[in-house]
């Protein structure tokens, strides 16, 4: 039993699931309507669009670095598609140009942060600058609506079980990154450079190289989440995306992914976007305006590190007290051994 | 010659060159552009950037960061507009009430950081949520709609002068001199003798340096690193005040989108992202030169208003990117030896 | 047969410094060549040029009879070398499996049979499910063990693996050891204690001022030879040396202690007591990792004390912060210069300083600049610190005189006492006699030092009275005739001093 608790205790994105089931449940006691399987399956129906950017930016974070021009990037595919849409264009040629750009904006990033040695916040608060503003050429800064065809149908489309084709699909992107991550040699080299870069580099993993990917990684997701976001809402302004990167960090960090890096995995990524996408949903049904959403998300996003800050920290002290006084238990054993070789 | 090259090694002659050259570009291109008048005003409409980044200096310079100032403005906005308009509180002691509520979040965030060891980033990424979510419940306890921002201001006299609340923002002293400007000037000669002059400016530069040698001399680097977030937090307050008396309206989401401009003018102005360097002067000379940038890129080359994120991206790039490859041979050499040190 | 591995007349020198002065040693399959020397004697600089993380700046290196450029790590991989570290480089937040397999292409079930085979072979004892954060030294340095048998290692390097493990461990440890010399494998055992080389080893080398001064198989060998290569061939030049300096033995009788440490606990040392008298050198001798500094910290107010007391000048301090311990009168120059010592992209002037800034000496809140400059200018003229400007960084002088800054800021406190922790390591000859002085002038200004060096021959010139401290305990005490590098180094080594008149605790 308690090798179980244990276990559980160590993976991290329990304590994100845990945070989501006990939300769904204080909904559900302030308001039992909310206890349906309609109801539930839209929370996570309705977080495509953080998932995809949580799960992109969980690589780069698991790295050890952060990658804040994800919004950008999104809202740069989202007016790209939108455009394509208004044509009654093809979403595959929307996905094509999306994961260009993607890899375009990833590989600049990498190379800032890897090859130069870039502090990446301030980096990618750079690229972010810059891709906003490729928004607003892009868009000739009007807001892209009024496509032609069906490409709003798709998102509320559903497949099964009240998933829609999209959060389908996202499951599906989720155990699969899940499994490289977990299951493959180079899927742990991202959590190897996070946890130990100079232990990577002496095992022959290269940190510049995994680093790269990391960003090209949150770069193609970032994209291929503003293709999802215009179909979803059938607009884009040139600030969509705005912020979203904030948001999914806070999803990262809420589903287990430590910022400081070599800690986490997809599927907490993707139980954080659920929790940031769903909070108002749930404010709607306990009966409390929308503007708790922030605040919530606040209160939550710093209890949850400083929890973590605090535990972890305590047990780097506690093993290290550990081993000094090892030194000196060994030393009271061993004292006599001297003194009898003395004599 | 050599006196030359000694003083292009400072940073802040390059910056007052950058300034000067923005100075030449946009004069050639527009004559309009030299209008001492709209040059002030072009800084005081983004004064916030101009006086967060001059405190969030000093939180980088403790080897911190500080996103959550811009969320603070607002909520500072939308504070003094529920309390003087909703509340019937006095103008004066709700903008005093403002800052201290702003002082308080900052001591909130920076106890996180110094207290309990979380990452800068992450506890102001969550106080930027929280404070602007706060801002949002305070601004819905208002009659006013959260949209159109609370405002008529006490403002003006029968001969039209701006008096009382409103002078903050829109009066002007010396007869020229609009109060925002004037009161930044004041703030950047106080914080160049907060942190270049005193105790506990050494005390923040050491802590940057090397936070565990300050711990051995004897320096209290939690009190000290906690107080840099505090101080942000006010300076965003002051930023907040000026703010909602130039535009005579209290909202929420003031200043929402400033965090992109402040980091760039503090990264721009030498303070080294690490920690341990930076000055004033440096950050302020860099955020004139986002301003002049933001006022003259639209005025003389006709670019709009709403794609001024490229430029002042494409800078901050162009500059940690030009110092990455100027330090380039140090970095490799640095990583090296942590290798040795390592595996001693 | 060609050796497994040939190192032929090494030379490295950083800067000035020379640290490897033409080292030779070769090992065969199946030796453990028990490494000797003390700290900054070049072991670890050596060993890194074999790992390849550091270059020769002369000789060559063969492995298995080819010479090898040795150029980088994975060179030194391929050609089965590997380097277990003192502290081993493990990915903490990784279960003891992922942590081995990492870094390999092979397929899953290859390596799992691999490691179920070597695991067996050597009959560890270990869950592989643990996450590397939970593990115990002993149990990182397995897992770094098997690191490199999973790599086909053939030379493997011990960096002085006892040094942190209890006597159990140990013990499973030299089995292991020696499983691994049956299997053929070469190893170079690092070690600081002189009874292991005995007991595990079949060759010995010795290691001093970056030459090897003994070499040979260990039957060989008797302690007494360990110990007198391990001492410079001057020690006895040395002494009378000292004696050419005015110095009188204290008169202790009239003396009341400024420190007394009575029964003192902390984490890494244990039941330490000494008094500390006005104007004397307490020389406190040991190894690295006996706990001395650990004290030293502790009485520092930089740890948690788990007991007895600390009392100066009758007052009882123990346990008060750092802050407090300045204002009392301790000050500390520590260990490891350039993680607690240095502000390193500051001023000299600010790094003289950085003490007082929790007085009022250099103003109350306004930093009073002159005053500055005059406290820093006063101590770089009094130690003849070769600067150019006050206002230059730290970072850009020598280690020595670096030092000479550090040790200006712990008196510019004006303190009783002062804990002076290693320090000339690292620093070169004439910063060192310069850093001697001024130990010698804080003595006659009445300033009590405590003098932590693993340097014995630092402890023979300077100090008034010794301690050794062994494993967390004070285990001798010398008065001033029987300090000498043989007492000393006997008893820091854990080696009872038979003949010496130094009582062991």
């Amino acid at each position: 039993m308690k090798n179980i608790f244990n276990s559980l205790k160590s993976i991290r994105w329990i304590s994100g699931l845990l945070f989501l089931i006990a939300m769904i449940l204080i909904t559900g006691m302030a308001n039992p309507d909310f206890l349906s399987y309609k109801n539930i399956i839209s929370c996570f129906n309705a977080s495509v669009v953080f998932t995809l950017l949580a799960i992109g930016i969980s690589f780069v974070i698991m790295t050890g670095e952060i990658d804040v021009s994800i919004g950008a990037t999104m809202g740069l595919t989202a007016s790209i598609a939108g455009m394509i849409a208004q044509q009654d264009g093809s979403p595959v040629k929307m996905l094509l140009i999306a994961v260009v750009v993607g890899i375009a904006v990833g590989a600049a990033n990498g190379v800032g942060v890897a090859y130069f040695g870039v502090p990446s916040l301030i980096l990618t608060l750079g690229t972010n600058g810059i891709v906003r503003g490729l928004v607003y050429i892009v868009s000739d800064g009007k807001t892209v609506e009024n496509y032609a065809g069906t490409f709003t149908n798709y998102g509320e489309k559903v497949a099964a079980f009240g998933i829609t084709y999209y959060y389908a699909v996202v499951i599906a992107v989720v155990l699969i990154t899940h499994f490289l991550l977990t299951r493959t040699a180079k899927g742990r080299h991202f959590i190897a450079v996070g946890d130990n870069n100079l232990g990577a580099e002496l095992v022959g993993i290269s940190v510049f190289k995994t680093k790269m990917l990391a960003y090209m990684l949150s770069g193609i997701f970032a994209a291929i989440a503003g293709v999802a976001f215009a179909s979803k809402y059938g607009q884009v302004n040139i600030v969509a995306g705005a912020g979203y990167e904030m948001s999914a960090i806070a999803a990262c960090v809420l589903g287990g992914i430590s910022l400081s890096g070599g800690l986490g995995n997809t599927i907490g990524a993707a139980i954080g976007a659920v929790i940031m996408s769903s909070v108002s949903r749930m404010l709607v049904f306990i009966g409390l305006s929308s503007n708790f959403n922030n605040t919530i998300t606040g209160v939550l996003l710093i209890t949850i590190v400083v929890v973590d800050a605090l535990t972890q920290k305590n047990s780097i002290e506690k093993a290290r007290r550990k081993r000094l006084l090892q030194r000196t238990a060994h030393s009271a054993g061993s004292m006599p051994e001297p003194e009898k070789g003395g004599e | 010659m050599k006196r030359l090259r000694g003083l292009l090694k400072n940073w802040e002659v390059i910056l007052l060159l950058l300034l000067a050259s923005e100075f030449i570009i946009f004069t050639l291109a527009n004559p309009k552009f030299l209008n001492p008048v709209s040059i002030l005003s072009s800084i005081t409409n983004y004064i916030g950037i101009c006086i967060i980044a001059l405190f969030v200096t000093f939180v980088m310079i403790t080897g911190g960061i500080d996103i959550q100032a811009p969320s603070i403005i607002g909520l500072t906005s939308i504070t003094i507009g529920v309390l003087w308009s909703d509340a019937g509180f006095n103008i004066w002691v709700a903008v005093i009430a403002a800052i201290v509520l702003s002082a308080l979040c900052g001591a909130l965030s920076g106890f996180f950081v110094a207290y309990c060891d979380v990452q800068p980033m992450v506890v102001t990424l969550g106080g930027s949520f929280l404070y602007s979510g706060l801002a949002l419940l305070i601004s819905s306890m208002s009659k006013t709609p959260a949209y159109q921002g609370i405002s008529k201001f006490p403002m003006k006299t029968e001969a039209g002068e701006f008096v009382s609340f409103r002078f903050l923002g829109k009066g002007t002293i010396f007869g020229f001199l609009p109060m925002p400007v004037f009161i930044y000037i004041v703030l950047i000669l106080i914080c160049w003798f907060l942190l270049h002059k005193t105790k506990y400016g050494r005390q923040i530069f050491l802590i940057g340096v090397n936070k565990q040698a300050a711990e051995y001399s004897g320096i209290h680097t939690k009190v000290i690193t906690m107080s840099t977030y505090i101080l942000t937090a006010i300076g965003a307050s002051i930023a907040g005040i000026l703010l909602t008396s130039n535009v005579d309206s209290a909202k929420y989401d003031l200043g929402s989108t400033f965090t992109l401009s402040i980091i760039t003018a503090v990264v721009m102005g030498g303070t080294l992202s690490t920690g341990g360097k930076g000055s004033i002067f440096g950050t302020a000379l860099a955020s004139l030169i986002i301003c002049i940038l933001r006022y003259g890129l639209p005025l003389c080359f006709g670019v709009s208003t709403q794609n001024l994120d490229l430029p002042v991206g494409a800078m901050l790039l162009a500059v940690v990117v030009g110092r990455a490859i100027m330090g380039r041979g140090l970095l490799s050499k640095y990583f090296k030896r942590n290798l040795g040190n390592k595996s001693q | 047969m060609e050796k497994m591995l040939t190192v032929d007349n090494i030379h490295k020198a950083f800067g000035t410094n020379e640290v490897l002065k033409g080292v030779t040693l070769s090992l065969d399959k199946g030796d453990v060549l028990a490494l000797i020397g003390g700290n900054g004697a070049g072991k670890s600089t050596l060993m890194k040029i074999i790992m390849g993380i550091y270059h020769a700046d002369k000789g060559d290196i063969y492995i298995d009879g080819s010479m090898i450029n040795v150029s980088s790590t994975s060179v030194a991989l391929a050609n089965g070398v590997y380097m277990v570290p003192q502290e081993p480089l493990l990915f903490p937040n990784m279960t003891v499996e992922e942590n081995i397999l990492i870094g390999f292409n092979e397929s899953a079930a290859e390596l799992h049979a691999k490691l179920d085979k070597h695991i067996e072979e050597l009959q560890f004892d270990l869950n592989l499910q643990r996450k590397a954060n939970t593990l115990s030294i002993a149990e990182q340095q397995l897992v770094e063990i098997l690191k490199g048998l999973m790599r086909e290692a053939k030379i493997l390097i011990l960096d002085e693996p006892t040094s942190a493990l209890t006597i159990g461990e140990v013990q499973s440890l030299f089995r292991i050891v020696n499983d691994l010399k049956q299997k053929g494998i070469a190893i170079i055992y690092i070690t600081h204690r002189l009874t292991e080389v005995f007991e595990i080893a079949t060759h010995v080398a010795i290691m001093r001022d970056g030459i090897i001064t003994a070499n040979g198989p260990v039957s060989e060998f008797n302690r007494e030879m360990l110990v007198n290569a391990l001492l410079p061939p001057d020690a006895v030049h040395n002494t009378n040396n000292k004696t050419e300096r005015k110095e009188v033995e204290l008169d202790y009788s009239n003396l009341k202690p400024v420190l007394e440490v009575k029964d003192f606990s902390g984490y890494g040392f244990s039941d330490v007591s000494f008094d500390l008298y006005p104007g004397e050198i307490l020389g406190v001798a040991g190894v690295v990792g006996a706990g001395r500094t650990e004290m030293a910290r502790t009485i520092f107010g930089r740890d948690i004390v788990l007991g007895g007391k600390v009392i100066l000048d009758g007052k009882d301090v123990t346990g008060l912060t750092t802050r407090k311990m300045l204002a009392a009168g301790v000050n500390y120059v520590p260990e490891d210069r350039y993680y607690h010592g240095i502000f390193k992209i500051s001023s000299i002037a600010a790094n003289t300083t950085s003490a007082l800034l929790a007085s009022d000496e250099i103003g109350k809140f306004k930093l009073n600049r002159k005053k500055e400059n005059s406290i820093a200018s006063k101590y770089a003229e009094e130690f003849r610190t070769k600067l150019v400007s006050l206002e230059d960084l730290i970072g850009s002088l020598s280690g020595g005189n670096q030092q000479k800054v550090v040790i200006g800021r712990s008196l510019s406190t004006k303190p009783k006492v002062v804990i002076l922790d290693e320090p000339t390591r690292g620093i070169d000859a004439g910063a060192r006699s310069d850093v001697y002085n001024i130990i010698h002038h804080l003595k006659e200004e009445g300033v009590a030092v405590l003098l932590i060096s693993s340097d014995m021959e630092e402890v023979v010139e300077l100090a008034d009275r010794a301690v050794t401290v062994y494993q967390g305990r004070i285990n001798a005490e010398f008065s001033k005739k029987d300090i000498n590098q043989d007492n000393l180094t006997s008893a820091a080594f854990g080696i009872p001093v038979a003949k010496a008149s130094g009582e062991l605790a």
